[in-house]
């Protein structure tokens, strides 16, 4: 009987352990998703303001054209990071270009990166991230791609990960960042809110204390302007819808409070929120 | 005499396909001021041409430019000049290649110093060059290479001093339109948009204007010069986004249009404010130009009747020519929009619609031409017009009118009428194009049908006679149908695309138990698809022999006649091997039992349901087994496939409601007791052997 105590305080204190090295060191970050790195004085207030040290920069994406992927829509580096503040070279992947393999596609990608690292005096770049809206007919080349971006980068991966993708497995990378927005049916716009909705997110939360990879949790501060009927259309989160789901996520996993990213930075996005809200995300 | 009626049944094989693709929904800028010759594409028409010339090619051959192709040809002609000038430009296109930044190969540091090296070196050589015969050339080439170096005051200041003195031609132009650039980047603005309007570049106008399209923006372009050359540019895209707001919500927009810009209601009633503001003013050179934009806003946005008196004050107005059109067009929308149809109607729309097919391409159609050179602002609004509001004002008072009207379009939709219509309709129709005209509209589109590419006469008359014969076969009408099937001789089967299934293929076949798949070396053989009678007229006799005798037969024999003539409407129905019977395409997943015809399968399935009456085991057996063939199945198969992202595979959910699962339970509570034992076909048709499996759990 003693035995069988001790092996399940012993199973319990390792998964304990486990559960802590999910944890991410504390970060503040924000995404970059411009064509053309320039900040104005209000978004350099903000990287200060908030003790952001982390800039997850969308250098390209990666479209299919002609039968092939190819990077599409490059940004171009006018301006560079305050001090202190890490670049995280971000690539948008379209999902249809992992619907088969491409051999050497993460090859070129790392070498795009770090030419573009090189050209633009772009120094200490240790990390890179994938985005990618992989499916079920995509994962499996989309997780053998991401072994070769790890390989052929040699240093730190990460990947972003939807909602709807905590029921797979997970990618054999450093770690994920959990996108908690677009959570909605654009077209029920009426009903839900198509950007944030709690009750969009709760069916998901029963897969994340469970997810065998460290996560990041990216939190949405845009707005998304559109026509419906001939009128214009803002769909933007409530600060307390935002504060709302942070604090059931971090319920359900509350190591998720370590890493923390809005997308995107951008000066609207900013004056959009009170001090305080930004403040709250930013809480760890 | 049936020769007006053309339908070729090409067009028809492809409709499935042109299904497939989604169809546009016609909505096509209706404000529109300018032709459709964009600046860079008229350019490159001309260089290309240019370089024909020097190539000693004709007019239709290809051209793509090729350094190695070029100083061939200059060699041959000892053309140094020209040999150093395509060297000096294959180099500033390869930089201009490279600087587009989406390759793989991003640039190294060294690469972007050399690009500024060559480029340097190609605006050095050029400006050696300027006295020369090729001084156009050379003066383009040195401005280009300026441009990219970022040396626009230097562009203007060549444009100004130099180049503006050359002879024109394209080159110059081109240089026009880099000098144009060059005072957009130095600040004078206003004189750089000038040119651009009046060189037709609206890809750079768009590029200036991108963010200032508002209501609020042209407001303060108008109150600042209410005669600014950039106005009808800028009115037109406010209107065509407003438009394409519009279309959005009526027709759920085709997407994939450029700069689209949204529109609100109220920035639309702010602009229709601004509009009659204009005309008020009386400061513009150009009141129908406003008037007509009023108009057409009023009419997406606000009151209908408003925009009816409107417009028909536009088309008095003043303006360019092209802006009188418009104003014209959108008249002739807005007011056969808010009109009934009647004689009076009949006549002054159908003189508007002649006038505007007049104007268009398709009265005129002009050889060697690309399909956006076919298609002028009166060819797509012509469209529009009879799509969105002609089409449906005949549609329940004289169809017919509409069929001409989609006739004359070159809407494709004529020959899906024709094809599914009633044959009354189809009579009615002959009927119309061959009768006097009564109306305006009569005449409009009798005279453009007669002037569109005739058939032969006997070529006519076949695909007419088999049409309305096909027809009455698909009514299962086979006395009828051989009345009009005996017409049309097998020469005319013999080319059609179906010739080679309807050589290969039998209805008598058991499609449950045999399926006619074509062999690769039959694609390819003329000999295969050879026919010695003609397909229909053999398949309507034989149905006719077949069913008529049905009433002498009984017991054993009846039920052995049901079995066949199931086999046969199973083959002729959509779904069957011998489709071409009925229809000139076939398209799985898309095909369904269309208007005024019988629903073949159901007619299969009664059969095989009196067949399965037989005491006879083998012939009760094959029923049974036909009963559960999937492609007969009314209500659906007896699983249905649903996606497992766990397994990421699909699963089947067993439908026990369905058709089908019934069908393979009678046939599986037959085989318990078959005294003969199971059918080879049975025991090995993998369907049933799966189905058993869900069937025993």
């Amino acid at each position: 009987m003693l035995c069988v105590t001790v092996l399940v305080l012993a199973v319990l204190l390792m998964s304990g352990c486990q559960k802590e090295s999910q944890s991410l060191p504390e970060s503040n970050a924000v995404y970059y998703w411009r064509t053309d790195l320039r900040l104005n004085s209000t978004e350099r207030v903000f990287l200060k303001l908030y003790n952001i040290n982390k800039v997850y920069c969308r250098y390209f994406d990666v479209v299919m054209s002609e039968g092939e992927p190819k990077p599409n829509a490059t940004i171009t580096f006018s301006d560079s990071l305050p001090e202190g503040v890490e670049i995280i070279p971000t690539v948008y992947i379209t999902e249809d270009c992992m619907h088969r393999w491409h051999k050497g596609l993460a090859e070129k990608l790392v070498r795009r990166i770090r030419q573009m690292n090189e050209t633009n005096d772009i120094a200490g770049v240790r990390e890179i991230q994938i985005d990618c809206d992989y499916t079920a007919k995509s994962r499996r080349t989309y997780y053998e791609f991401l072994d070769s971006v790890r390989s052929a980068w040699g240093g730190r991966v990460s990947t972003t990960i939807r909602l709807h993708q905590l029921s797979m497995s997970a990618p054999r990378v450093d770690y994920g960042v959990l996108m908690i927005y677009n959570t909605g049916d654009p077209n029920k716009f009426d009903e839900r809110n198509p950007i944030l909705d709690l009750r969009d997110v709760k069916p998901y939360l029963r897969h994340l204390s469970d997810y065998p990879l460290p996560l990041a949790a990216a939190y949405p501060v845009f707005s998304w302007l559109r026509t419906i009927h001939a009128v214009n259309v803002e769909h933007t989160v409530e600060a307390d819808e935002i504060l709302r789901v942070k604090h059931a996520v971090e319920q359900e996993r509350p190591t998720l409070s370590a890493a923390i990213i809005t997308y995107h930075l951008d000066k609207d996005n900013i004056n959009r929120y009170k001090p305080e809200t930004y403040e709250e995300i930013y809480h760890h | 005499m049936k020769k007006f009626i053309i339908i070729s049944l090409l067009t028809v094989v492809s409709l499935p396909m042109l299904a497939c693709a989604g169809i546009g929904t016609f909505n096509y800028y209706l404000f529109n001021l300018y032709d459709n010759d964009d600046f860079a594409y008229r350019m490159e028409r001309i260089t290309t041409n240019n370089w024909k010339v020097y190539m000693g090619l004709g007019e239709d051959d290809w051209f793509w430019f090729s350094e190695e192709k070029v100083t061939e040809v200059a060699k041959q002609k000892n053309d140094a000049l020209m040999q150093s000038y395509v060297h000096q430009l294959a180099r500033y296109l390869q930089v201009c290649s490279d600087v587009q930044g989406d390759q793989w190969n991003y640039p190294t540091k060294e690469e972007l110093a050399k690009r500024r090296t060559t480029l340097e070196a190609i605006r050095a050589y050029a400006n050696t060059k300027l006295r020369t015969r090729l001084r156009s050339q050379h003066g383009l080439l040195y401005m280009r290479a300026n441009m990219l170096l970022g040396n626009h005051a230097e562009n203007v200041k060549f444009w100004e001093e130099t180049a503006s003195q050359y002879i024109n031609s394209v080159y110059k132009d081109m240089m026009q339109n880099i000098y144009a650039g060059a005072l957009y980047k130095t600040g004078r603005t206003e004189d750089g948009v000038n040119i651009f309007v009046e060189q037709g570049d609206y890809r750079s106008l768009m590029t200036i204007y991108y963010k200032r399209r508002s209501y609020a923006a042209i407001n303060d372009v108008y109150n600042a010069n209410p005669k600014a050359r950039v106005l009808p540019f800028l009115l037109q895209d406010f209107v065509n986004n407003a438009q394409e707001a519009d279309d959005a919500v009526k027709y759920e927009s085709f997407g994939g249009k450029l700069f689209i810009r949204d529109i609100t209601k109220d920035e639309a009633k702010q602009m229709i404010a601004l509009c009659k503001r204009a005309v008020s003013e009386q400061k513009t050179d150009a009141p129908a130009m406003w008037q007509t934009a009023q108009a057409w806003l009023e009419y997406m946005f606000a009151d209908k009747k408003q925009a009816l008196s409107d417009i028909q004050k536009a088309v008095t107005m003043e303006g360019s020519e092209r802006m009188q059109d418009c104003a014209r067009v959108i008249r002739l929308y807005i007011e056969a929009s808010m009109r009934k149809q009647d004689t009076d109607f009949d006549n002054w729309a159908g003189a508007e619609m002649q006038w505007l097919y007049n104007k268009g391409n398709r009265a005129n159609p002009k050889p060697n031409t690309s399909y956006f050179e076919r298609s002028s602002y009166y060819d797509n609004a012509f469209e529009r017009i009879v799509q969105q509001v002609m089409a449906d004002k005949y549609q329940t008072t004289r169809p017919e009118v509409t069929v001409a009207l989609y006739k004359v379009q070159g809407f494709y939709g004529c020959q899906e009428y024709l094809d599914t219509t009633t044959i009354a309709n189809v009579q009615q129709y002959e009927a119309y194009l061959t009768g006097a005209a009564k109306t305006e509209m009569d005449r409009f589109l009798k005279n453009a049908i007669r002037q569109q590419p005739q058939q032969d006469e006997a070529d006519a008359d076949n695909e007419y006679n088999d049409l309305i014969g096909t027809k009455y076969l698909r009514l299962c009408q086979w006395d009828k149908a051989i009345e009009w099937l005996s017409k049309v001789p097998i020469a005319f089967y013999q080319n059609r695309g179906y010739a080679l299934y309807a050589a290969l293929r039998r209805t008598s076949v058991e499609p449950w138990i045999e399926r006619q798949f074509l062999r690769d070396a039959e694609y390819y053989s003329e000999g295969a698809r050879r026919l010695y009678e003609s397909p229909k007229l053999v398949f309507a006799k034989q149905m006719q022999q077949m069913e008529y005798g049905m009433n002498m037969l009984q017991g054993k024999s009846r039920y052995q006649r049901c079995y066949d003539l199931a086999v046969r409407y199973a083959q002729v129905n959509f779904s069957g091997d011998c489709w071409f019977i009925m229809r000139d395409a076939k398209s799985p997943g898309w095909d369904e039992v269309r208007p005024n015809e019988v629903d073949l399968a159901a007619r299969a399935l009664d059969y095989l349901r009196e067949a399965a009456q037989t005491t006879d085991p083998q012939l009760k057996e094959r029923a049974l087994f036909a009963l559960s063939y999937g492609e007969l199945q009314p209500k659906g198969l007896w699983a249905s496939l649903e996606w497992n992202s766990e397994k990421a595979d699909y699963d089947r959910i067993p439908q026990r409601n369905s058709s089908q699962w019934k069908a393979f339970a009678s046939l599986i509570d037959f085989e318990r007791q078959n005294p003969a034992g199971i059918a080879r076909y049975v025991s090995r048709c993998d369907e049933y052997d799966t189905f058993l499996k869900a069937y025993r759990k």
